[in-house]
């Protein structure tokens, strides 16, 4: 397991098994709030890994950690605003 | 390249670095508002058509949307190890690397010109409804992403063959990768959002 | 000047400067017919008055876009320009042919006109900025090609800047879009797509690339970064520019019987128009804060910074504002869009000209700099020009948003003259802030004419 203490490659082992639940989910067709809820939470993990992992921002200027992790609670609370809305 | 395109630190130099260069990071910027208004347009009109989603929805091929998930999460992955390369100036591996990344980029590619093949033959077009609009807007405005990506992948790989990146400076190297990250996370939001969130 | 041939922008600017005065002088006709309907008819009416105010401006534009880059140009290059006397020659002919069309204009009503130059062998007039007549866009272009063969030469046989190769990406754009203005089809609808491929991918594509290269080519001059820091930046401008405003032509697809995605592709893209213009923005500020020297042209600078700041906020801003397809359904064609016209033009291309000669025309005039009293003259101008824009951007929204209520949302909505009388008091503060913008182009001239202590080139 030496492998893991790499962030990039834990995070990519992460993204995979992420990547499956997303697709599982959608096989077995789940729907309605904790779906939508558990998917975007998992986008949410999924974006914030390659954000700090992969583009390398975990050490970078506070700024553009704040500016993308920003984009990605915007982007996931936009969406989540919008279902919720269809929900009622 | 002049550590001026990076932006002023003072507190911290060393340790919080912007990797690559900051007009990459200005219009990775621009690129990701671009897509949050898009995706948060296919979020609203949806509220407007649940029903009409819904049933659409179904009629896309998930399995191949997935099968890219893994092609472009991959590609970004060995694209990371072509940078860590050139941090610990492993410098054969870092071409290698960026080569298997645009391979990853290639195969997405393969795959959704599949995917769209299916779904044009079909007869779909921008006007068959309001979810086929979205997913033929957002997923073909996605692709030109990819390819413009690989391009950017191809001129980098041409670079690291030369040996131009190493420990002392790999700027275009990062500059490349971020911009390589960023078609991925998008993809990330459009992949649940498209294909199966309802 | 480094290179003798430069010179030849020399009268390119000072023709643009004496039409921009022609522009501005029609322009005040034009808002006083707009309350006193019967000013100076029959000799001038408003439709007539209304195509000499646009069509100088693109003219004046025009010159000071060729003047500017015939003085950038051979600089960028670090070669003679490759024909000064081909250059003197379009100079003359492309004056000429200008002012004839306007004589045309005012001369013969725009019917005779049309039968007089032969617009029944091919249809081309009668469209807003296109008026002219056949003879006259042929000349256009030749004068184009006459010219950007003279530029693409002498670029060829030099050196290859980016911003020299952005520069020829946008006169290139301006020149090949400008066919499209021979193609009038009978249906409406298509008629409509290749006027806007000519007016919206000009102002909102291939100019913008124009405006960037001018600004990379002064703010390298006057504060000294880092080429490299500079290109950066016009690359990432020059990309923005490209994907938002070529896509972005889909805001002016809504409701003309076009497919219904355009309503969502046109307001998406537009909406992320104002990001080339922020960016921009952002890019004068950086560099001049960042300079590395005091360059003694203050109002070039000035300029510079200026225009960033007044195209962001009236292309990108002010353009904002009514192009969501649903706000736009209430507020097409009304005097929001003219609000958005004026400052934008003035913002974004009046400025950036503006700028490039007030960079030029002191080292053309053997300086590096004016003296003292005349660039605080000019700076003079640029605010009363500037705050003349703004007020009269501000009375032409406020219009705007009055002729929408009155004209289109109301319960009882009112004929469109009937309207016109509702706004009147605001097209008289229009007029008067007109005026205040005449004498800030006075100054200007002046400022030219003024002495003092020179500063060596």
């Amino acid at each position: 397991m030496d492998m893991l203490k790499n962030p990039a490659h834990r995070a990519w082992l992460v993204l995979m098994i992420a990547t499956v639940i997303t697709w599982y989910l959608g096989e077995v067709g789940a729907a309605g709030t904790t779906a939508i809820v558990a998917m975007l939470l998992i986008a949410f993990v999924k974006g914030r890994l390659v954000i700090l992992d992969f583009m390398e921002l975990r050490e970078a200027p506070r700024m553009w950690r704040i500016l993308l992790e920003g984009w990605l609670i915007l982007v996931s609370s936009l969406i989540l605003l919008a279902y919720w809305i269809s929900l009622k | 390249m002049s550590n001026t395109t990076s932006l002023p630190t003072s507190e911290a130099p060393a340790a919080r670095r912007l990797p690559g260069d900051l007009a990459i990071w200005v219009f990775i910027l621009s690129e990701m508002l671009v897509f949050a208004v898009f995706f948060a347009a296919y979020a609203f009109a949806r509220a407007k058509n649940v029903e009409l989603f819904n049933e659409y929805q179904q009629t896309v091929n998930r399995d191949l949307g997935a099968l890219n998930t893994f092609l472009l999460i991959t590609g970004s992955w060995f694209v990371v190890r072509a940078v860590q390369a050139a941090h610990r100036d492993d410098l054969p591996a870092v071409p290698r690397n960026i080569l298997l990344g645009f391979l990853c980029g290639g195969g997405f590619v393969v795959v959704k010109i599949i995917e769209y093949a299916a779904k044009f033959g079909a007869g779909i077009t921008l006007s068959t409804n309001t979810f086929y609009m979205f997913y033929i807007s957002l997923t073909f405005f996605h692709f030109m992403h990819v390819i413009l990506g690989m391009v950017i992948l191809a001129v980098i790989w041409v670079q690291a063959r030369k040996g131009a990146y190493t420990s002392r400076d790999a700027h275009g190297l990062e500059s490349g990768a971020a911009y390589w990250h960023m078609v991925d996370l998008l993809w990330i939001i459009l992949f649940p959002l498209v294909y199966v969130m309802r | 000047m480094q290179y003798k041939s430069q010179a030849v922008a020399k009268p390119y600017f000072i023709a643009a400067i004496g039409l921009f005065v022609g522009q501005i002088l029609f322009g005040l006709i034009l808002g006083l017919q707009y309350v006193l309907g019967d000013f100076l008819f029959p000799a001038i009416p408003f439709n007539v008055a209304r195509m000499v105010h646009t069509n100088l401006l693109i003219v004046w534009l025009l010159f000071g876009f060729m003047g500017g880059a015939y003085y950038m140009i051979p600089e960028e290059s670090e070669t003679e320009l490759f024909s000064p006397k081909l250059a003197l020659a379009m100079f003359w002919i492309f004056l000429v042919a200008g002012a004839l069309t306007i004589v045309g204009y005012l001369a013969v009503p725009y019917a005779t006109l049309a039968e007089l130059t032969g617009n029944s062998l091919l249809e081309t007039m009668g469209r807003e900025f296109l008026e002219q007549p056949l003879p006259t866009k042929l000349g256009i272009v030749v004068v184009a090609l006459a010219f950007l063969f003279n530029i693409t030469l002498t670029v060829l046989k030099g050196k290859k800047t980016s911003i020299s190769i952005v520069l020829l990406l946008g006169l290139w754009g301006l020149a090949v879009f400008f066919l499209f203005s021979f193609y009038n089809p009978v249906n409406v609808v298509l008629d409509k797509f290749f006027w806007w491929w000519t007016v919206h991918l000009w102002v909102e594509g291939v100019w913008e690339l124009i405006l960037g290269s001018f600004l990379a080519f002064v703010l390298i001059k006057t504060t000294g970064v880092d080429r490299e820091v500079i290109e950066k930046w016009l690359y990432v401008i020059v990309t923005l520019t490209l994907i938002t405003g070529i896509i972005g032509t889909g805001h002016h697809y809504f409701w003309i019987g076009t497919p219904e995605y355009w309503q969502w592709w046109g307001s998406i893209f537009s909406a992320l128009e104002p990001i080339p213009f922020f960016a921009m923005t952002v890019f004068a500020f950086n560099m001049v804060n960042r300079r590395r020297r005091e360059h003694p042209n203050k109002a070039a600078v000035l300029w510079a910074l200026g225009t960033g700041v007044m195209s962001f906020l009236g292309a990108g801003v002010w353009g904002f504002l009514h192009t969501l397809a649903p706000v736009n359904y209430y507020t097409h064609g009304t005097q929001i869009t003219a609000a958005h016209g004026h400052m934008a033009f003035y913002g974004a291309y009046a400025m950036v000209n503006l700028m490039m000669i007030s960079y030029a025309m002191p080292i053309l005039r053997g300086r590096a700099a004016n003296s003292n009293k005349s660039q605080v003259l000019e700076m003079w101008s640029f605010w009363l020009m500037t705050v003349a824009i703004v007020f009269i951007t501000l009375f032409l929204t406020a219009a705007g948003i009055l002729q929408v209520w009155l004209q289109r949302v109301s319960d009882a909505p009112l004929p469109f003259m009937v309207a016109q009388d509702k706004i009147a008091l605001f097209y008289w503060m229009r007029e008067w802030a007109g005026v205040a913008f005449l004498v800030g182009l006075i100054v200007y001239i002046a400022s030219f004419f003024v002495g003092g202590e020179e500063k060596q080139a």
